[in-house]
């Protein structure tokens, strides 16, 4: 394999990695685009994600050793995974919002953020006392067809984990540009209490916020499981703090800054793994956490797009 | 009742209670010793520790069947050395267990660790209490090498004793077997960041130097890290000829997965960090499929020898045993013979005592002979070799030494 084919394939890598950051990434983002307020449940909503996945398959009759599928039954298992994890993190979501974030909503200083780290360790505990601390395998009903560029290949999952994740975003962007809906969540975003004036029941629009960052982490969750083959109940916090990364590198609020972002934070581990070593792979990143957290707090890309959500 | 009335009666209820709970003072006790077992039970590594404290258990209920060891009968008290944090082994956790037992007068031993970032957390506490530990299977050089007294036994004595050979022979013989067997010229050196992995994949790279094998390049895996492609990704641009891993189940799993999907047709070599009966299980069948393993031990499962012992065994607990089964099993021997032997030399059966008669074992058991060197490694230098094939680990020879 000669070091351009390398290259190329690295590329390929990180920009599957880079999707799966982005779509953890935008839920980041969109809530703090309406309530200003870093989501740190966010990580262990993703990482239940990967168990509701695993045993709605489990439930279906598909498990560790079960073959690929091919053609519609692939179309069909694959919709309806896809159904049920996102509508349940997207509960999940609603549930952490309405139980425990909307009373301390308005609150000043950091108690709302510092909830949020105390639920995601009470996701993380509770799944790993009711499951256990052993990996799981992930049914790989996603045939392994390859593509290949010279001798770099695509493969089917990284094609389907593309071509869904840049659905899925379109749809966000037609949701939030497009819609009466959007726009009330983009009124909230500018002043909440000026909406609330316009009839923007602010309420349902943040609990809405919610149900779709945690739909999105759900789906992030799902590719993550048919991408790697395996789930555990470690997973969330190093994924999660890298597309936190990724949300801060794309200025905070910014959704296609937050999709950018990722995709630098992807292409960053790849080729940065390729050239320096794995061993500084977080080294690198969350150095350039702190360099933009130091020198472009508003992000990369935060001053073109001052529209937040 | 007034506060001050109620203390006094409270205590004296309280006084008479335990009075009343206390065992029989003067009635002659049965003479129990317990063997302190520190195993990471829950985690990624949980199969192996299963298959291993059975083979505990065994050993101590054959012993107490025969009348126990000079007089005493042997239990067992056991916990647990991983930690949800860690999801694997977690050495803080393993020191603050033999802490416990050293607490416990009735505890002359242990058998353990399994793991040697546990024996490095471990070997000092003990050598402060004077106690012996007796591992199946860690296999780190450094916890008895004398370059490291000062840090592993700053009371000089010996203290961690290991039926397995270490990886200052692990490593290189591996080394051995690829170069001479496998035809290895090019290898990538990989390692999970724990205190094992480090050193075998260390000790590898030495002696495949030595051998004129190119080492191609040497990282490090985050077990916690999900993603392997990019690493594997870089190895493949290098055309190795094999993949030594040195490291245990946790990222062994996922790399298996990953290298399976990257470079299937790779060579891929471990260690005993992951002869792991559910290893092919975990990391999936096709991809497992052709891993080596070694073990720091002579393969005792297939020896005729062994038959009715892994029969037993296998009938009693409804599992395969490991070979780490058997050094576990013959951990509890080591120290139920050094027990007997204070016992018949007069001297008052101790930690201590048990210890020191643990330094001049001389056993023949299922594994051979067993006989301790000056810093509590085991003479007998024998590593296997081992490969996946139809799911189970399939014996394949003695690593040459040269």
């Amino acid at each position: 394999m000669s070091f351009a084919d390398v290259l190329l394939q690295q590329v390929v890598n990180g920009i599957a990695l880079g999707m799966m950051y982005a779509l953890l990434a935008l839920g980041f983002t969109m809530v703090y685009g309406i309530i200003e307020l870093i989501n740190f449940a966010h990580f262990s909503v993703f990482m239940t994600g990967t168990f509701i996945g695993l045993l709605t398959l489990n439930l279906m009759g598909f498990t560790g050793s079960s073959q690929a599928l091919s053609g519609l039954p692939l179309a069909g298992t694959l919709v309806l995974v896809f159904a049920v994890t996102m509508l349940a993190t997207g509960l999940l979501g609603v549930a952490i919002e309405r139980i425990c974030l909307r009373p301390m909503r308005g609150l000043s200083g950091t108690a709302p953020m510092i909830t949020t780290i105390g639920v995601s360790f009470i996701l993380v505990n509770v799944v790993l006392i009711a499951l256990g601390p052993q990996t799981r395998p992930f049914p790989g009903i996603i045939p392994d067809r390859r593509w290949a560029f010279g001798q770099a290949e695509v493969t089917l999952r990284q094609v389907l984990l593309g071509v869904a994740g840049l659905v899925l975003m379109l749809a966000l962007n037609y949701l939030v540009r497009r819609t009466a809906l959007g726009k009330a969540m983009r009124a909230t975003a500018q002043d909440a209490d000026a909406a609330q004036m316009m009839g923007v029941d602010v309420d349902r629009i943040v609990l809405l916020t919610f149900f779709l960052g945690s739909a999105l982490a759900g789906a992030g969750s799902l590719f993550f499981g048919f991408y790697y083959g395996f789930t555990g109940f470690y997973i969330g916090y190093t994924t999660g703090l890298r597309a936190f990364t990724s949300a801060v590198l794309g200025g905070i609020g910014n959704i296609p800054g937050a999709v950018l972002g990722a995709l630098v934070i992807g292409l960053i581990q790849s080729l940065g793994g390729q050239l320096l070593g794995v061993r500084w792979t977080d080294v690198v990143i969350f150095s350039i956490l702190i360099g933009v957290l130091v020198f472009r707090p508003a992000g990369l890309f935060g001053m073109q797009t001052p529209q937040k959500a | 009742m007034r506060l001050r009335t109620i203390v006094p009666t409270l205590a004296l209820l309280l006084a008479l209670g335990l009075l009343l709970a206390l065992p029989g003072g003067g009635v002659a006790q049965p003479k129990m010793l317990k063997i302190g077992v520190s195993f990471p039970m829950t985690g990624a590594d949980a199969d192996s520790a299963d298959a291993m404290l059975k083979g505990i258990q065994m050993a101590v209920e054959e012993v107490n069947q025969k009348g126990g060891a000079g007089g005493y009968k042997l239990d067992v008290v056991l916990y647990d050395s991983a930690t949800p944090a860690a999801g694997q082994y977690d050495p803080a956790q393993a020191a603050t267990n033999y802490r416990k037992f050293i607490a416990d007068n009735t505890v002359v031993a242990a058998v353990g660790t399994i793991m040697s970032g546990e024996g490095k957390a471990i070997s000092p506490i003990l050598s402060e209490a004077d106690m012996a530990t007796v591992s199946p299977s860690a296999t780190n050089p450094d916890i008895t090498d004398p370059k490291f007294i000062a840090q592993y036994r700053p009371k000089k004595k010996p203290v961690f004793f290991r039926n397995v050979t270490t990886d200052a022979y692990q490593g290189p013989n591996m080394a051995n077997y690829s170069y001479h067997t496998l035809k290895v010229r090019k290898v990538y050196v990989l390692d999970d960041s724990g205190a094992f992995g480090v050193g075998i994949a260390d000790s590898f790279s030495r002696r495949a130097k030595e051998l004129g094998m190119t080492i191609l390049g040497r990282d490090q895996l985050n077990p916690k890290e999900a993603d392997y492609k990019t690493i594997l990704t870089k190895i493949k641009g290098m055309n190795p000829d094999a993949i030594y891993y040195g490291g245990v189940q946790q990222a062994a799993v996922k790399l298996a997965r990953q290298s399976h999907e990257v470079m299937p047709k790779a060579v891929m070599l471990g260690s005993d960090g992951i002869y792991d009966l559910s290893f092919p299980e975990q990391a999936g069948k096709e991809a497992a499929e052709g891993w080596y393993a070694t073990n720091a031990s002579p393969e005792i499962l297939t020896d005729p020898k062994a038959e009715e012992w892994v029969n037993k065994y296998k009938s009693k607990f409804k599992r395969d045993p490991t070979n780490y089964a058997i050094t576990s099993y013959n951990g509890v021997l080591v120290i139920a013979d050094a027990v007997e032997r204070v016992a018949k030399s007069g001297k008052p059966v101790n930690r201590s005592t048990v210890r020191e008669a643990i330094e001049k074992t001389k056993l023949n058991s299922l594994q051979g002979p067993i006989e301790y060197d000056e810093n509590g490694d085991i003479k007998n230098r024998v590593v296997s070799v081992y490969q996946v094939k139809d799911s189970k680990f399939k014996y394949i020879g003695v690593a040459p030494q040269k």
